[in-house]
């Protein structure tokens, strides 16, 4: 009998002590065979992400709500998903991915990147990284006006950043690009980090001149609220020897495969079934007024049917011709471009209209071939596609403006809103396109705006933030600009 | 302290000795405690938790048997294995319940409430699985099925949800092993099952419903949110018997959508033949050309509403569930071997619903002296096709669902079933703004199969009278795959889908796809026991445990799919024009558990147990991964303590409990990590890697290393009392559970840089009532009703949240309503825009007459029930019997994708308001402005909804303000759960075919609903978001529910 009980106590001792000491051991497999650790990050893998990232967004939904708030497209009759961005009728709990996908997803991953590049010596990434930042930011600022950037991306050690106002953002971005434009860049990457950049494929030159190109735009922004520091960043620029862009930035790697698709073809066409946005008539006339051949790319038909801006309510009877109005002609493989080598001509064209830096005439001559260029057409000449070398600034920066305008769809189509706030080119109709004493181009308020005669001007901050960060600023009226806006535009 | 018992135990070796086991007549179950005496002796031994005793005897010695409730038993010590079957004579002070752990115990003894249903309840209507046949009956327990699809999930909750990020499931415990319950393959679009429905309810004894932590803080972290504990049959000493149970069932649809039946076909007040929508004029029977104009010609129909449209196009399902077993024993040993076969299919035309399921079971029993075995093993073969509901994947393909509620009242749905057909084809179907749905049934689908094993086996050693060592494994192994195809096709240009339509619109192609998906779950539990049990003094007695607990359980998941069918029709991952995608993923988690019980009781009247448990859990860091959790309860029967026999009041009883459970998470929750790139692009996404180059990204979720684990805390109080012979009795119970330091996921600041973080906050507090009254109006010889009430208040309540948020959002889709918790608010509320007011109370309009949205979101109110209610009968009339329960769930809310799209194309009855005339929104004003565009005050409204732009009235595009108002509803139902009538066949008959005992049926189940005023859409329990918390959000365009009729019978050889 003993010897039975003594038995089950050996047994019951030695299973306990076997259990016990594995415990020590009990969450070594706690590590996710799924996702590798965070410390395995590099700039390689990073910056591609946070480009395609940028790219998904800037020329995904973003590009939806600037194509139709700059009157290129609008809602049409027969399907009803952006109803609410072409009646202006946006809150905060509208559109929230761009923000959260640009702050979580893109800058993070840049920020990251920039850090361990900076740690490591890698400057061409350290330059790609930074520029690509300063671009997804000048976005989010244009879009926003102060949005959080000297507290932000901290994670667990600051959960509620602080905002900062668009200027003083502006002002770290230029700084951030000088930083890293001063370090060594210009050495050859490897062929395996070039095949990274989708870009410049490593082309470090072109890089230059992309953080150049930006840094004029973003001076430029400024010329309503900083007249003279925009002046005098400019000037620097100049005297300094910069070089502009003169190819596209942007990415040209979208094949019409699974998850690979152009954004904004995989958004409107893929996903939504091509159904919702149409030419819009603002866009069409203006195109027709001029005879314009990117209207066949544009549109893929050079006699497009439009629908009058938000006039998406509009009967059958009352208005047939626009349940046959032409859709947006988009590719699964168009690019996303990020700066154009005809919008770094029409910015330098500004520039020298502005301040008498360079020459105008020549810089919006290569700005109008460069965008035709773009679709391998000849631009025409005269008429709105030649420089009207006025004494008045505003007649050169109207038609330096409105090419600009005619050259952002499909990929870019926020610059053309930004433009408009910034300058007041086009200019807001007095009435509606139906209307006989319509000027074709000129931006009509939409038929069901729901803003009492005022255009957007801004996003307001999404839900996603402002319920989780109390440092969110009140709220402001889409219909006020942003700090760098036109006033009473 | 052992040791000197262990030298006490031994001073009673003597003479010879006798083993057995006592069980219950009643149950057949094990009885613990009965007191085992040598007549004439002070020599006596108490039966172990298992009913099994040792004792020795001496020569021609008589054994006693006795044990409160039950009529004492002699036996002649004759022989050395003597198993005793007692029976009740007064069933509360003796009723026998499987507590924690599966150990059987005496029922007054438990110092909270505990549910105990039996065989007959389970399967009074044969469903398919055990929790089918239990919907209203137990209180406190919420049952639901969630989808009408054959072999869909049952949702079970127990008391109400308090964990918002984490599982409110219960956990399954089955012989005393945990049971896996994944839902392999199912999400917002497919419910392929819940394993826990893999169980044969045939081979169901009993179901245990253990509510609070005090009962289920043995079982470790998972029982933080219940217990049901599940006992299989096992077979009995003597000769072989074969239970046989066969049943048929029609099913058919439950509830249905009423459209309105005044306005037909076509948009803006117009007929249009290619419009999806009812907003055309009201139905005058004219005969009209209808659909497609194919070859010159066009269908013709009088322009008239058609009745029961909807029903047309579904068929009558059928269900078949037959069991065979066969079971017997000897005195040492028992056996039972069962086969039960379900086949369901819906009530979908065809195979798109079938469901199959075949479970072999295999039990046995067996003692050789001290040592006895108990071990099971069973395999179950699942089949299911299943539709997907919800919204379909985008540019994939489109929802049967949400095609047929796209259908105006006025086209014949019966008509449309052969999809092939000219003018009903893709080309040719009558808009194109939608598909033909018998084309989505046709051409798209999906397959589960599915392969489990489990079972377990249990070895127990009987050192002495009073000590019992038990060691336990199970294994739980899934295999599933399954299968999900969508066709391709697109619309010939110029065909009327492909642009000849009088609107000139093209339907979009659908590009088709496969996905493969495998599963491999798997559970492994061991668990090694000591049990005691004594009788300390006359006045007290003892039983305890001290065990430890090893479990392991994981999932490996791999899935493959392709978009873009190169062949139509065929359905294979090679069939590509895109590159498959691929994805896989794993979990795996130990834990170790230390645990002990000890129960006293005094004089038979007062029981105090105490619990213990120290989990180990693998999935939290070092220094947060162990924890402990007590709980204690007490037991005092008045009734016996105040010798209360022969008065009105028959039984009485009060007990109280406290218990805490901690909790841990899932595996993989502390460390940061990085993903491979995949941007969500709003509508699509973009994957990498992009021209051979990887992308990886920070994770969007921000982990935390010290996370600890969550903790239940628990307290109930309550009492039993039975008054004239126990003909009328109530339970009542009050109870308050808090789950703290809870593990969630709660959104964070994108500007941080993430959008999530992994925290501990604060709490939800669940506070509720539980009351059961019984009552047998009439008992005679000839006619027996009993009856049984339940009621359940319980609400929970959101009181704290981490610091800085005003808000968690649990989830929510719905185009924008939102499932929210907020601080010192009931959990999850519904938040979606609202109006604009001025500030006397009028709706601000803007200058279209729409009503303006107000800037920040309102609250629609939320999700929990005010009251539950169950009531059951049986009422028994010499061999016939008669069941029939009902349930009321009275109060909440919840939002109706059904009710969305039904506005949407203007079938919703509220659609009709004001016969679609203009008219001006009720109460409303228009705001004046100065130049600048400040508003300066408020002029009465005077601009009108036109006829025209009724639709869009309704609509959340545009009229945000109020578009919520008609998709968030009231989700109370009251519903005839059950209805069954039995006849136990005279034995006369059955000695004719040679069977012991039969019975036959007649039974419905869900077979009708009522709805409150406001919701013409759906049926408010089923939803397509799961079956937690994120399921009372609601439903999107999901299958109705399913209506049952059938017939079974049970022969007993």
């Amino acid at each position: 009998m003993k010897n039975k009980y003594m038995t089950a106590k050996s047994v019951v001792f030695i299973i306990s002590a076997l259990i016990i000491c594995g415990c020590n051991k009990i969450n070594d497999i706690n590590v996710s065979p799924n996702n590798p650790p965070l410390d395995k990050a590099t700039p390689e893998v990073l910056f591609p992400s946070a480009v395609v990232s940028t790219a998904g967004r800037v020329g995904g939904e973003l590009d939806i709500i600037g194509g139709l708030w700059s009157q290129y497209w609008t809602q049409s009759v027969a399907a009803s998903q952006f109803r609410t961005i072409d009646a202006y009728s946006l809150t905060r709990n509208d559109f929230n991915g761009n923000y959260t996908e640009l702050f979580s997803g893109a800058l993070p991953d840049y920020q990251l990147a920039i850090s361990q590049a900076k740690a490591n010596k890698q400057y061409p990434f350290y330059l790609m990284c930074t520029v690509m930042k300063a671009y997804t930011y000048e976005v989010l600022v244009d879009l926003y006006d102060k949005v959080p950037y000297s507290q932000a991306f901290q994670g667990a050690a600051n959960l509620q950043p602080k905002f900062d106002d668009g200027h003083t953002i502006y002002k770290g971005l230029l700084a951030e690009i000088d930083s890293a434009l001063a370090t060594n860049y210009n050495v050859a990457l490897s062929d395996a980090d070039a095949k990274t950049d989708f870009i410049f494929k490593g082309n470090m030159d072109n890089w230059r001149k992309f953080a150049n190109t930006l840094k004029l735009k973003m001076y430029l922004r400024m010329v309503n609220a900083y007249p003279q520091e925009a002046q005098a960043g400019v000037q620097s620029l100049y005297t300094s020897g910069a070089d502009f862009l003169d190819v596209d930035a942007g990415v040209n790697i979208f094949s019409d495969a699974t998850n690979l698709r152009n954004p904004l073809y995989a958004y409107e066409v893929f996903n939504l079934g091509a159904v919702n946005l149409r030419a819009s008539k603002t866009f069409t006339s203006w195109l027709v007024a001029n005879s314009d051949p990117r209207t066949a790319i544009y549109f893929g038909t050079s006699s497009p049917t439009a629908i009058d801006q938000g006039n998406y309510t509009a009967s059958q009877s009352a208005e047939p011709s626009y349940y046959s109005a032409t859709s947006p002609k988009l590719s699964a493989t168009d690019p996303v471009y990020f700066l154009t080598a005809a919008e770094s001509d029409f910015l330098q064209a500004e520039a020298a209209a502005r301040y008498g830096l360079g020459n105008a005439q020549a810089s919006f001559d290569a700005g109008v071939q460069a965008a035709f260029a773009q679709y391998n057409l000849t631009a025409p000449t005269g008429g709105v596609y030649q420089y009207p070398a006025s004494a008045d600034l505003q007649t050169n920066l109207r038609a330096i403006i409105y090419q600009k305008w005619a050259s952002y769809p499909n990929s870019h189509t926020l610059e053309g809103f930004f433009d408009q706030e910034r300058t007041g080119y086009p200019e807001h109709s007095s009435v509606y396109s139906l209307d006989p004493n319509y000027v074709p181009g000129e931006w009509v308020y939409s038929k069901n705006g729901v803003t009492s005669g005022k255009f957007p001007k801004r996003l307001v901050y999404p839900e996603a933030e402002r319920s989780t960060n109390s440092n969110t600023p009140p709220e402001v009226p889409i219909t006020t600009p942003v700090w760098w806006g036109l006033p009473n535009n | 302290m052992l040791m000197l018992l262990l030298c006490i135990a031994q001073a009673y070796a003597q003479n010879r000795k006798v083993t057995g086991q006592v069980t219950g007549k009643d149950d057949g179950q094990p009885i613990p405690g009965v007191s085992v005496r040598v007549k004439g002796t002070s020599n006596g031994v108490q039966t172990g938790a298992d009913g099994k005793y040792i004792i020795s005897v001496p020569e021609n010695g008589v054994l006693t048997f006795t044990f409160l409730g039950y009529a004492p038993q002699e036996a002649p010590a004759n022989k050395p294995i003597i198993n005793v079957i007692l029976e009740f004579n007064s069933k509360q002070l003796g009723e026998v319940v499987v507590t924690g752990l599966g150990i059987n115990k005496a029922k007054r003894t438990l110092g909270y409430a505990q549910t105990t249903v039996k065989s007959a309840e389970i399967n009074l209507s044969s469903p398919i699985n055990a929790m089918g046949g239990l919907q209203g009956k137990v209180a406190g327990v919420s049952i639901s099925n969630v989808s009408g699809s054959p072999g869909g999930s049952t949702k079970v909750i127990l008391r109400g949800y308090t964990s918002i990020g984490g599982s409110n499931q219960p956990l399954y415990v089955i012989d005393g092993v945990p049971l896996d319950n994944s839902t392999n393959g199912s999400d917002a679009n497919f419910d392929m099952g819940n394993n826990a429905n893999d169980i044969d309810p045939n081979m169901i004894d009993n179901i245990s419903f253990l509510k609070g932590s005090a009962a289920s803080a043995i079982y470790g972290s998972r029982g933080s949110n219940g217990v049901i504990v599940i006992t299989t049959k096992k077979g009995k000493t003597g000769k072989p018997v074969i239970d046989f149970s066969t049943s048929a069932s029609i099913a058919t649809l439950g509830y249905l959508y009423e459209p309105q039946s005044e306005f037909g076909q076509g948009w803006d007040a117009r007929f249009i033949p290619g419009e999806n929508g009812n907003w055309g004029p009201k139905y005058d029977g004219v005969v009209r050309p209808w659909g497609a104009v194919v070859n010159n010609t066009q269908l013709i129909r009088p322009f008239s509403f058609i009745k029961d449209n909807v029903r047309d196009g579904y068929d009558n399902g059928l269900e078949l569930n037959n069991n065979i077993s066969v079971s017997g024993g000897t005195d040492a040993s028992t056996y039972l071997i069962s086969y039960g076969n379900i086949y369901s299919n819906g009530i979908l035309p065809g195979d798109f619903d079938k469901f199959t399921r075949n479970n072999f079971s295999l039990r046995g029993t067996t003692k050789y002296k001290d040592f006895s075995a108990d071990a099971s093993l069973n395999y179950i073969d699942k089949n299911g096709n299943f539709l997907a509901t919800g919204q379909a994947p985008t540019g994939i393909s489109t929802s049967f669902y949400e095609n047929m509620l796209q259908i105006p009242g006025n086209i014949p749905i019966k008509d449309l079933r052969n999809y092939k057909n000219l003018y009903f084809n893709v080309d040719d179907y009558y808009t194109p703004y939608a598909e033909n749905p018998f084309y989505s049934l046709g051409e798209t689908g999906s397959h589960s199969k599915s392969d489990r094993v489990y079972g377990n086996i249990k070895l127990d050693y009987k050192f002495t009278s009073w000590f019992t060592l038990q060691f336990q494994q199970s294994a739980d192994v899934t295999n599933s795959a399954d299968k999900i195809w969508y066709n391709t096709n697109t619309p010939t240009p110029g065909s009327w889908v492909g642009g000849g339509n009088t609107e000139g619109q093209t339907r979009k192609p659908d590009v088709g796809g496969v996905t493969e998906q495998n599963f491999e779950n798997y559970e492994y539990d061991s668990k090694l026991q000591g049990l005691f049990n004594t009788k300390i003094s006359s006045a007290f007695d003892f039983n305890g445990l001290l065990g430890v607990n090893y479990n392991d359980r994981g999932l490996r998941n791999a899935a493959s799919s392709i978009e873009g069918l190169a062949i139509p029709g065929f359905y294979n991952l090679s069939n590509s024009v895109n590159p498959p995608t691929a994805a896989e993923a794993e979990a795996h988690q130990r834990l170790i558990g230390f645990y002990g019980q000890g129960t006293l009781g005094f004089k038979d009247y007062l029981y105090l147990t105490v619990t213990g448990r120290n989990d180990i859990t693998s999935t939290l860091a070092t220094g947060h991964n162990s924890y402990f959790y007590p709980a204690a309860n007490l037991s005092y029967i008045l009734s016996q303590s105040l010798d209360l026999k022969g008065s009105l009041l028959s039984y009485a009883k009060l007990r109280a409990s406290y218990g805490e459970t901690g909790s841990d998470t899932g595996p993989y929750s502390i460390n940061n990590v990085l993903n491979s790139t995949n941007v969500g692009l709003g509508f699509g996404n973009l994957a990498f890697p992009f021209q051979g180059v990887p992308g990886f990204t920070i994770a969007n979720t921000l982990f935390d290393k010290n996370l600890k684990p969550e903790r239940v805390k628990d307290y109930e109080v309550g009492g039993e009392f039975r008054f004239f012979n126990d003909r009328l009795g109530f339970d009542l119970t009050y109870y308050q559970k808090t789950r703290q330091d809870q593990i969630l996921s709660v959104p964070i600041a994108p500007s941080a840089g993430y959008t999530n973080k992994l925290v501990n906050f604060g709490a939800v507090r669940d506070r509720g009532v539980e009351l059961a009254f019984s009552a047998t109006p009439i008992k005679s010889g000839l006619v027996t009703w009993d009856m049984n009430y339940t009621f359940t208040h319980s609400q929970s309540v959101v009181t704290s949240l981490p610091v800085g948020l005003d808000k968690v959002i649990l989830g929510g889709d719905g185009y924008g309503a939102l499932f929210v918790a907020e601080k010192n608010k009931p959990l999850g509320l519904f938040e979606a825009p609202v109006a604009a007011y001025d500030p006397k109370g009028h709706i601000i309009v803007d200058s279209q007459g729409f009503p303006e949205t107000a800037a920040a979101n309102g609250i629609y109110g939320n999700f929990q029930h005010d009251f539950v209610m169950g009531w059951n009968n049986n009422i028994r009339v010499k061999d016939f019997t008669l069941g029939f329960t009902f349930e009321w769930d009275k109060g909440g809310k919840f939002y109706s994708g059904t009710a969305d799209l039904a506005y949407f194309v203007g079938a919703a009855q509220g659609t009709t308001y004001n016969d679609r005339n203009p008219f001006i929104v009720p109460n409303s004003v228009q705001a004046v402005t100065d130049a600048n565009g400040k508003v300066t005050g408020y002029t009465e409204n005077t601009t009108p909804i036109t006829e025209a732009n009724t639709d869009d009235y309704y609509y959340f595009n545009s009229n945000k303000a109020q578009a919520w108002n008609y998709r968030i509803l009231d989700r109370s139902f009251i519903k005839l759960r059950e209805v069954s009538l039995s006849y136990t066949l005279p034995k006369t008959w059955l000695s004719a075919i040679g069977a012991q005992k039969a019975s036959v049926s007649v039974y419905g189940r869900n077979l009708y609903t009522w709805l409150p005023a406001g919701n013409h859409y759906v049926d408010p329990e089923v939803s397509n978001y799961g079956t937690d918390l994120n399921s009372e959000f609601g439903e999107f365009r999901t299958a109705p529910p399913l209506r049952f009729y059938g017939a079974s019978l049970k022969v007993t050889f």
